[in-house]
């Protein structure tokens, strides 16, 4: 009996394992700092600083795009395992 | 007895076994959301069953991992051999679950039909190359990826969202890290759609092959739109099921775990397991999941490993596939008498089930004997506030001692 595994096959899945993971995990705990960053600046903002305001926007608009990111990087990696979609 | 009816009673069968599949693992995707107060019950248990009816129609490579590469092609399966495996992975599944021993479902069916395949063309029935490759590697090989992956992502979240003391002195929100509940919405979504991906595929296999063995399908390379149809309704049906069960009994097991791990272990789970479906690796998903929940254990400042704990586990995941085996074996020795042999077996598997279901119904649900896999594993990690509580134990324990030797001298 020959064993021929295919130990791409198992490089593949951990690579892409620990790659997707930490990106997602990464750019939503960049979001979940950005977010908390924004509510750290909020009660400055109502009072009317003008430069609050701005970085509160800043960190929110920040937030918004890493958990975009998140959610792109999510869908790409379910569209790379489905069999019968163009690759 | 007409091989079309066998070929009916195996397709019935493997439908109810995987109804019983999602109902047992609702809790591991959904436990931790319910905990955290991420999600609603009622809410979440639906998402769970929705994300297993679409992760059902992904793909269909582990299904032909089963169909196709699990036996030799120049083996002539019979739907009795379907049948014999089956029942066995069945018998093995409820009595270990009866006995709260730690079992995979996904490996109890591997051992069966490997079992039957053995006792009906002895071992070069079964395609070992392939079942290496597929089964066997890939069971020790994805909890230990879920695991380190879940290990660094811990330490990536807790890294990212750290705060200086100076910062911590200066405002008055914290390191924002509940704020990963939401997240957590979204992650164990994932964790119940690659469940379906990797688990209602193996009922997939089982139909296709009895399908291929009754002669209703030419050959296993392809699955019936009508099986995904059902394998993946089954599922989803069962992981509703299943978890009016986790509401009623959530246990505080997975209380330690905090949300930004709950987040990372479950992200690791999803994507380990999405990524091993895609090479038709056949795994047990609640050993991925156990080990992604390890592996945040450990992530997380102070965390210690249990070994004598961790090895208990492991011990049960190595023991299912042969045991199973052995019992799909004898179910197999049963088929090969006869009609009887099969009329029996399948009357043993029913009484057993029945059996079982009335004593479970008896003993009423507690949150003792529904203690779900996950949370086991999630034991075997010590906290660095359980390490200093059974710390302060053991040196009140000391003093108290040492106040009675004084007193014992002073006598």
């Amino acid at each position: 009996m020959i064993i021929n595994i295919n130990w791409e096959a198992f490089l593949t899945v951990f690579l892409a394992a620990l790659g997707f993971t930490s990106l997602i995990v990464a750019f939503f705990s960049l979001g979940v700092r950005f977010l908390t960053d924004a509510q750290n600046l909020s009660a400055k903002a109502r009072k009317g600083n003008t430069q609050a305001q701005q970085e509160e926007a800043f960190y929110m608009v920040g937030a918004y795009v890493t958990f975009a990111v998140c959610i792109c990087a999510l869908a790409y990696g379910i569209y790379l395992i489905i069999p019968f979609l163009p690759h | 007895m007409d091989p079309i009816f066998i070929v009916g009673l195996v397709v019935a069968i493997a439908l109810f076994f995987d109804f019983t599949n999602g109902f047992h693992d609702t809790a591991n995707a959904m436990a931790t959301p319910i905990a955290t107060g991420a999600m609603k019950p009622k809410v979440a248990v639906g998402i769970a069953a929705l994300m297993n009816l679409v992760g059902a129609f992904l793909s269909t490579t582990v299904a032909k991992t089963i169909s196709v590469d699990m036996i030799n092609p120049d083996v002539k399966i019979t739907a009795q051999l379907v049948f014999a495996g089956l029942t066995g992975a069945i018998l093995w599944n409820l009595t270990t679950w009866f006995l709260g021993l730690p079992s995979s479902s996904s490996h109890a069916l591997f051992g069966g039909l490997i079992g039957s395949t053995m006792a009906y063309f002895g071992a070069a029935g079964v395609n070992f190359t392939k079942m290496i490759e597929k089964v066997f590697i890939p069971a020790l090989f994805a909890p230990l990826v879920a695991g380190v992956v879940a290990f660094t992502a811990t330490k990536v979240a807790y890294l990212i969202t750290a705060r200086s003391q100076k910062e911590r002195n200066a405002k008055e929100i914290g390191s924002g890290r509940t704020k990963f509940k939401v997240g957590q919405i979204f992650s164990s979504s994932l964790v119940a759609l690659s469940h379906g991906t990797n688990d209602a595929q193996k009922t997939m296999g089982v139909i296709t092959l009895v399908l291929v063995a009754g002669g209703v399908q030419a050959s296993g390379d392809h699955v019936e739109l009508w099986v995904v149809v059902s394998a993946a309704l089954a599922i989803a049906l069962g992981t509703y099921a299943g978890g009016w069960r986790i509401i009623k009994t959530l246990g505080s097991g997975l209380s330690e775990i905090r949300p930004a791990q709950g987040f990372a272990a479950e992200v690791s789970t999803g994507v380990t397991i999405l990524a091993s479906s895609k090479f038709g690796f056949a795994l047990s998903t609640t050993q991925v999941a156990s080990g992604s929940v390890i592996g945040v254990g450990l992530g997380r400042k102070g965390g210690v490993v249990r070994w004598g704990k961790a090895g208990q586990i492991f011990v049960g995941w190595l023991f299912t596939l042969p045991a199973a085996g052995l019992v799909g074996a004898g179910s197999a020795y049963l088929t090969m008498q006869g009609d009887w042999g099969l009329i029996l077996d399948g009357v043993l598997t029913t009484a057993v089930a029945l059996a079982i279901f009335t004593v479970s119904r008896r003993n009423k649900v507690s949150a003792a004997n529904l203690h779900s896999e996950v949370e086991t594993a999630s034991e075997v990690v010590l906290t660095a506030k359980q390490i200093k509580a059974q710390e302060k134990a053991a040196r009140k324990a000391a003093m108290k001692a040492k106040k009675k030797s004084k007193k014992k001298g002073k006598k």
